[in-house]
């Protein structure tokens, strides 16, 4: 073995912080690298932050068992680590505006909205909250765990309420800020968006308020929600009792997305089993054309069945909503060659999964194109499935609909390519 | 070997099965090169077609088993069905269709392959007879009506004898004198 040839001291940019692009800063930071995370919403955490419930452990995302021997608050390792990893620089409210240069030396503009609410000096005391509707607190899982600063709501307290913070942590002058820096490498995280179904018309989305996507269920499904874990109607907010989901909307079809979203077939049958099992659901079905759980996943389909959950091979022929609020359903049954005709309170929509919002701008600064809307590895030939150009790398749910094992895998592949690349 | 042929064959199942090597293999590959049927193969036998379809209840054959007896070669059983006529053409089931199969268009060229062999229902000849007779579907009956809207008795400048001898010249036309 030879010397060491090369240090290459620039630090790595992660567009992205979901669980893909946290893992990935986070190992980098803990191997000595310097990593940027940046973040367009106010809170890391993506999607995963309102899953409830994550297969395959039934655990909250954050604690897989993988991580449980890190230490953090509570079990979760990501909270301490996004903020007191010294090597790690969270950027939230952040996007990139312009990537120019070459791999291993990229310049990249950032921008962040201002920062109202300095996350290391509050401490969740709640006075703001209490004194203007302009603050808030986004969720108990946010990172950084600070409240945010909502300027379109800004009422004539906020002022009163940055003079009583104990902590001095609000400064309602705050900026916005541009920095240019230069990068190593790119790690693309940008994760993926449900689809809001509204543009398929015959399922009543947006028209008829009890129906709702699985995200939305999940929401419903969460103690920590707004219906503290009680499935309601969102119409009238009185108990769900029946509820039906629908597969494959949008997925699959050539008029919106042509490929398989692959894990919500998973999703709503963990959704149908927590539906049946745990909530007062007298009546769970789920319209389907093919059920796809992969691999382990299989157990799901089972664990349901044996749950009470209804299956019906077919599809929805009209939706309705219904005279006393909930909805009306009539579904085709191919198996009994029947229609049959349902009253419920909820209809669940598996709607497809797309790529976040302006990916495709965002690969353009990369010098790269969609493929079905996600980016594609350079060599699908190769192992080396999350390298997606030169020092531009992909991971999780940004490389095409992925479940959080598969997105933390990735991440860690991206990780040991650019050790490699840096030895 | 040979001593089990000489033996009585009893029946694997009790149901009688479709006798595949009967079908016509090559049905699908007819219909395919009709207009607006390149996708038939794309179905993947979803059924979302039927789930549209207002009025398939009341078919024996559903339209994505039409589909699927078209893929599987079930020529006769699909050009001798009625429900290729009572089809309402709504094109429910071709805008609903997740793999873009022009449903209602394929249905429309199995009445074609079904009239170019003579197989029309007699109410629909009875149509086709009175349209290439009278050049118009629905005539005038009763002028009553027409003169309680204050118009004229009959439709001005309506001609139909253009109509009549171009429909003459075309199948319909042969359709309703026998057929050929
Ligand atoms: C209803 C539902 C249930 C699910 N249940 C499970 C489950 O039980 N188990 C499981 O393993 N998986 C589950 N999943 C999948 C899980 O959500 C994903 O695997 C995971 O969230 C993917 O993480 P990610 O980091 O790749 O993407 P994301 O979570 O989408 O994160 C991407 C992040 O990038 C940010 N971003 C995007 N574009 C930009 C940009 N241009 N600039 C800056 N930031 C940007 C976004 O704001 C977001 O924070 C479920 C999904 C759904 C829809
Ligand atoms: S008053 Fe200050 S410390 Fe308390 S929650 Fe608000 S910002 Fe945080
Ligand atoms: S995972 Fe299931 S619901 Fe989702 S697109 Fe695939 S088959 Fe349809
Ligand atoms: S809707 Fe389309 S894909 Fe589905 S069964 Fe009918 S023809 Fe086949
Ligand atoms: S076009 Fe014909 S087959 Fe299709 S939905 Fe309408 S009536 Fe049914």
């Amino acid at each position: 073995m030879t010397e060491v040839t090369k240090t290459v001291d620039y630090p790595v940019l992660i567009i992205g912080a979901g669980v893909a692009g946290m893992t990935v800063a986070t190992e980098l930071a803990d191997s000595g690298i310097k990593a940027i995370l940046v973040e367009r919403q106010l809170t890391a955490g993506g999607n995963a932050l309102d899953l409830y419930r994550a297969f395959p452990t039934d655990d909250c995302f954050y604690c897989f068992e993988g991580n449980r021997w890190r230490p953090g608050i509570r079990k979760c390792f990501y909270r301490s680590a996004l903020i007191d990893q010294p090597n790690l620089d969270l950027r939230i409210g952040t996007t990139v505006h312009s990537i120019s240069g070459r791999p291993g030396q990229f310049l990249v503009t950032l921008r962040s909205a201002p920062q109202y609410v300095d996350p290391k000096k509050c401490t969740l005391c709640g006075v703001c909250i209490e004194v203007s509707k302009a603050f808030s607190f986004p969720s108990p899982q946010c990172q950084p765990q600070c409240v945010v600063f909502n300027p379109a709501l800004e009422d004539d307290r906020a002022k009163e309420a940055a003079q009583k913070c104990p902590t001095n942590a609000i400064d309602l002058d705050a900026k916005p800020r541009e920095d240019s820096l230069t990068v190593s490498d790119i790690v693309i995280a940008a994760g993926y968006h449900e689809m809001k179904p509204s543009s398929i018309d015959e399922y009543g989305y947006g028209r008829i308020p009890d129906v709702v996507t699985q995200l939305e269920f999940a929401k419903i499904l969460d103690p920590n929600g707004p219906s503290g874990g009680a499935v309601v109607r969102p119409s009238d907010g009185k108990p769900a009792r029946r509820v039906m989901m629908v597969q494959c909307v949008g997925s699959r079809d050539e008029n919106h997305y042509p490929y398989c979203s692959k894990i919500c077939c998973v999703f709503a049958l963990k959704h149908a089993v927590v539906a049946a099992r745990e909530r007062d659901c007298s009546q769970v079905l789920v319209v389907y054309m093919d059920i796809r759980t992969y691999d382990r996943h299989e157990r799901y389909y089972r664990e349901a069945r044996e749950s009470g959950v209804d299956f019906i091979r077919g599809r929805v022929s009209r939706v309705e909503a219904g005279k006393d609020g909930g909805v009306d359903v009539t579904v085709y049954d191919s198996l009994l060659d029947r229609y049959l005709r349902f009253s419920l309170d909820l209809l669940v929509l598996s709607s497809a999964l797309e790529p976040a919002e302006g990916f495709s701008d965002l690969l353009k600064m990369v010098g790269l194109s969609a493929s079905r809307g996600y980016v594609t590895p350079l060599d699908i030939a190769t192992e080396e499935e999350v390298v997606v150009g030169a020092g531009v790398y992909a991971c999780g749910a940004a490389l095409g609909p992925a479940e959080v094992p598969e997105s933390v895998t990735q991440a860690r592949a991206v990780v040991m390519k650019i050790l490699a690349g840096r030895r | 070997m040979a001593e089990t042929d000489t033996k009585p064959r009893i029946p694997v199942t009790l149901i009688e099965p479709i006798d595949m090597s009967r079908l016509d293999p090559s049905f699908r590959e007819e219909i395919r090169s009709m207009p607006d049927a390149d996708e038939l193969s794309a179905c993947f036998a979803c059924s979302t077609c039927t789930a549209a379809c207002p009025i398939a209840n009341q078919w024996l054959y559903k339209p994505h088993q039409l589909i699927r007896m078209i893929l599987l070669g079930m020529r006769e059983e699909v050009l001798n069905s009625k429900e290729i006529w009572e089809c309402l053409t709504c094109f429910q089931c071709q805008e609903r269709c997740p793999q873009k199969v022009r449903v209602t268009d394929i249905l429309f060229d199995c009445k074609n392959l079904a009239a170019e062999r003579g197989i029309v229902p007699e109410k629909i000849v009875a149509l086709a007879k009175e349209l290439v007779d009278k050049g118009q579907l629905y005539v005038v009956t009763a002028d009553w009506e027409r003169e309680d809207l204050g118009l004229e008795p009959s439709v001005p400048g309506l001609s139909t004898e253009a109509v009549k001898s171009i429909l003459q010249g075309t199948r319909t036309g042969r359709l309703t004198k026998g057929g050929d």
